[in-house]
């Protein structure tokens, strides 16, 4: 008794199982149709970094403080410093960002104090070379010539008070390694 | 005619090889069966394919700068890494986290508990056969990975739950989102018992497959769903609590017998009783902006050791860190769920065929990098 | 109007008038109507699997609330040949220490084998290429012939993890060829004869009329052993990739793997053809007035249909391990075949 009980629930089962699929075969199917259906990326996505200029000027906003350097946990990131004779202003002569070893984490956005480089929604960079993966100054300003962002409005060197959002400033100090030598970087 | 006993033929024991790269293994494990006929009568588990010095760096990185690290020991389980690590540092600095951001920190959790028990539902069901609940549980992760891409900018490390708290506040069309995403998800669970939970086919690949004595799973240091299945409540959310766990109301579903279908219950109601946590977290979110909490510019915490450990979607999720005061981490050692739960897998599988191999180890839900780190 | 029969006696007409006139013998007449008749069935087969292909790609799909194929052609239409142009530009791989004749043959073997149960299917009215009087009986026949190509690419391939899945899908086919042979006695007895066009005129126009209804237990045993005939989920652990035996058809490549894949595909529509012809009225129409709808329209609606099922089948269910498997075989289907065949003996005896 109990078995024949068993096989009818059991059989009743397969039935339920197979209503269940056939639920869907009507319904709408769930898929974008990439490259013509397309993923708007959220405000706050992270992807390809890049380095933001001023509106008006057109100059990169970095100063080369090097602050994101030292923090990159992977160390994918290769500056230059250099000083215009004539202002007086330090500037990024190089700037090398290693986008096979960035691993996209944001801390170099949080970090920097003039908003200089950030991560965007940029997630087609796919290239058949992997030598035009290392990204170098004059690309990055490229890429990062349509990206809208938000001024931290504090551009001198005054400690920012802890917003929402940021971590506490870090120290120029700090460093991960002494490795700034980017061929090691790139192999 | 063959002379077997002059050419000393074995006809009985034979290695198989499961190698690094097979379907089956969730990662990149090697097993060593040694079969008789169909029947194994011992596994060797090779491991290590996926090592990458996780602790040596820790070694080499502040305490702020190893986060991204701890995404990647665990990669269906992001949160949850990045929480055992801030909860770690926590302990040793003396760090007292905002209420909100704690509240941040469950939801994050939960909703990855819920993702990554989905990614377990989906292989092992494939593995047993049934590829159409593998599709149904990817459909479901979409809409939780799109709400942590609307938080935090990424789909799977989310580098989110930051030593002191977490690293944005949760943007204002996230709760909406996520109320519509419990909603849903319920009947979809429902969706799943039905296709699987009483379904004779599943009930004769687990039912009394691959049981797990409570004893062996004590000393093998199995923890997680993998010894919840073997009618023991152990929860660290319960045992040793942590965050705001304690003002929430759910339930430690175990099963009775310790085999594989007990295993896949425990998950199962572990949705539902995720879904419950989430809702209240949300109900009694508080108000206010102060989500991390105020921190030295570069973090040295005092010399000293602290272990931590919570309730990752396998187990136990534990972190050792010795400091001696400086700004970088002298030892740091990570306890990984599945790296206990693998232990198991041996024992209980001994006198059964490959094809409940195939099922005892999609209901331990190992994934390998974390025990390889 | 579509109605092939009118036109293909009215063709034969000409063709006969033609060679009688011309006093050529008889024998090339029927030479050429048998070709012809091959031709044709290979043709439609040809497509039908062409189409299946692309459809099982599509069910499956849309039951996991995706699109499937959509690139290759309107709606992916064109992937299976896309498919079968990959294919023919494989390397042919043939492993250095096998069987080179046995592995050769083989898949020729289940192709062919997948073919030759189409002689006696009725596809409309008047559409069959020979209307043996032993019908059923021959199509139980040929489908052991499967059995014969798994045992050769499973012995052909020199590895012993395709020995033993060939081993296993030849046994868990054996198995299950006897409640499935019984499952249709109780269709035979009903009709009288084993002739496949009686039993469709046996069960008359109306879909109540039509032998699911008092064969429903032969109905579905005969379901479930023709799965796992076709080693199709849940009974296809056989061929599993998440198993370490990996089934036998593990060596082979390009072409050879194409036959194979396509005999599969070509045996899942052969036993819903059967099903539909014992069970389900054939190329009967099922309501009144709606036989101005072609009968071989009928025939195909009905067999798509189930192939449906069996595809639905297959993407809602997990797998039966093989001891499993055949425990359900021997101990469950066959008793439940002999229940069914006494008791649609007494029904016969007691009935008519």
């Amino acid at each position: 008794m109990n078995a024949i009980k068993a096989t009818i629930k059991g059989f009743w089962n397969l039935l339920v199982g197979l209503q269940t699929t056939a639920k869907h075969l009507p319904r709408r199917a769930v898929t974008l149709q990439y490259p013509d259906e397309r993923w708007t990326m959220p405000e706050r996505s992270r992807g390809v970094v890049v380095l933001l200029s001023d509106p008006e000027t057109g100059e990169l906003n970095c100063n080369a403080c090097l602050v994101c350097v030292k923090q990159c946990p992977v160390n994918a990131i290769y500056v230059d410093q250099a000083k215009d004779p004539e202002t007086d202003k330090r500037y990024p002569a190089e700037f090398r960002i290693d986008n096979t070893i960035c691993c996209f984490c944001g801390i170099c956005e949080e970090v920097c104090n003039f908003d200089a480089i950030k991560l965007t929604g940029k997630y087609e960079f796919a290239v058949f070379n992997k030598e035009e993966l290392i990204y170098d100054k004059a690309r990055l300003q490229e890429i990062g010539r349509d990206v809208k962002y938000e001024p931290k409005k504090k551009k001198k060197t005054e400690k920012p008070a802890p917003k929402s959002g940021s971590p506490a400033e870090t120290e120029p100090g700090t460093e991960i390694s002494n490795r700034h030598n980017s061929e090691e970087a790139q192999s | 005619m063959i002379d077997t006993e002059r050419q000393n033929l074995r006809d009985e024991e034979f290695l198989i090889n499961m190698g690094p790269q097979h379907p089956s293994t969730h990662g990149v494990l090697r097993l060593m069966l040694k079969m008789e006929g169909e029947f194994i009568r011992g596994i060797t588990p090779h491991v290590g394919y996926l090592h990458r010095s996780i602790e040596k760096i820790a070694e080499n990185r502040t305490y702020n700068q190893f986060t991204p690290f701890t995404d990647r020991i665990d990669y269906c389980a992001s949160m949850p890494s990045n929480l055992a690590w801030a909860t770690a540092v926590e302990k040793l600095a003396g760090i007292e986290v905002p209420e909100r951001a704690e509240y941040i920190r469950v939801i994050m959790v939960e909703l990855n508990r819920i993702a990554s028990h989905l990614i377990w539902l989906g292989t092992m069901s494939l593995d047993l056969g049934a590829v159409t609940p593998f599709l149904y549980a990817f459909r479901e992760r979409e809409w939780i990975l799109d709400l942590f891409e609307m938080t935090c900018g990424q789909r799977l490390t989310y580098h989110y739950i930051r030593i002191g708290g977490v690293s944005r506040d949760i943007p204002p069309e996230f709760e909406k989102s996520c109320r519509a995403f419990i909603k849903d998800f319920r009947t979809r669970v429902d969706d799943y018992e039905a296709i699987l939970t009483e379904n004779p086919i599943f009930l004769g690949r687990t039912r009394g497959i691959g049981i797990l004595p409570l004893g062996l799973a004590k000393d093998l240091g199995a923890s997680g769903p993998t010894i919840r299945g073997s009618n023991y409540p152990w929860d660290i959310r319960r045992a040793e609590p942590y965050s705001v766990y304690n003002k929430f109301d759910f339930e430690i579903p175990t099963g009775k017998n310790g085999d594989v279908w007990d295993r896949y219950i425990v998950r199962i109601r572990e949705f539902r009783q995720s879904c419950r946590i989430i809702e209240q977290a949300l109900d009694g979110l508080p108000e206010g902006d102060m989500i991390r909490a105020k921190m030295p510019a570069v973090l040295r915490p005092p010399a000293g050791e602290v272990f931590s450990r919570i309730e990752a979607p396998r187990g136990e999720m534990g972190y050792y860190i010795v400091s001696n005061g400086d700004k970088k981490p002298y030892r740091v050692k990570i306890r990984t769920a599945s790296y206990g739960n693998l232990q198991t897998l041996a024992p209980m599988s001994l006198g059964w065929k490959i094809a409940d191999l195939v099922a005892i180890f999609g209901s331990i839900d190992v994934i390998l990098p974390e025990v390889d780190r | 109007m579509f109605e092939l029969d009118g036109l293909l006696s009215g063709l034969y007409k000409i063709i006969s008038d033609w060679f009688i006139s011309h006093d050529i013998p008889v024998v090339w007449l029927d030479l050429l109507v048998m070709l012809f008749a091959a031709a044709a069935v290979i043709a439609a087969l040809l497509l039908t699997a062409l189409f299946l292909v692309w459809w099982e790609r599509k069910i499956s799909a849309h039951i996991q609330d995706r699109l499937g194929p959509m690139r290759t052609g309107p709606h992916g239409v064109l992937q299976t040949i896309a498919d079968a142009i990959k294919l023919l530009q494989k390397e042919d791989i043939v492993p250095d220490a096998a069987d080179k004749k046995v592995y050769f043959w083989a898949p020729v073997v289940a192709f062919v084998a997948a073919f030759l149960a189409y002689i006696v299917m009725p596809f409309g009215k008047g559409l069959i290429a020979r209307d043996l009087n032993i019908g059923i009986v021959y199509i139980v026949a040929i489908t052991s012939f499967t059995v014969i190509s798994l045992l050769m690419a499973g012995w052909a391939s020199n590895n012993k993890y395709a020995l033993l899945g060939g081993m296993r899908s030849a046994a868990q086919i054996v198995s299950y060829e006897v409640p499935l042979t019984i499952s249709l006695l109780g269709s035979v007895m009903l009709a009288g004869s084993l002739s496949m066009v009686d039993i469709v005129e046996a069960q008359g126009p109306y879909f109540w009329r039509w032998y699911w209804l008092p064969q429903i237990l032969g109905f579905g045993i005969y379901f479930v052993s023709a799965t796992a005939e076709a080693n199709r989920t849940p009974f296809d652990l056989p061929e599993a990739e998440q198993e370490l035996v990996a089934g036998f058809n593990i060596e082979y490549s390009g072409m050879k793997f194409a036959m194979f894949f396509l005999a599969e595909f070509i045996n899942a529509f052969t036993i819903s053809a059967v099903a539909t012809t014992l069970f389900l009225g054939g190329w009967q129409p099922p309501l009144p007035g709606l036989a101005f709808v072609p009968s071989w329209i009928w025939f195909l609606a009905k067999t798509l249909f189930l192939v449906f099922v069996l595809m639905w089948f297959r993407w809602t269910y997990p797998r039966l391990r093989v001891d499993q498997l055949m425990d359900f075989a021997w101990k469950f289907l066959l008793p439940l075949a002999f229940v069914n065949l006494v008791l649609t003996g007494l029904g016969v005896y007691f009935f008519n």
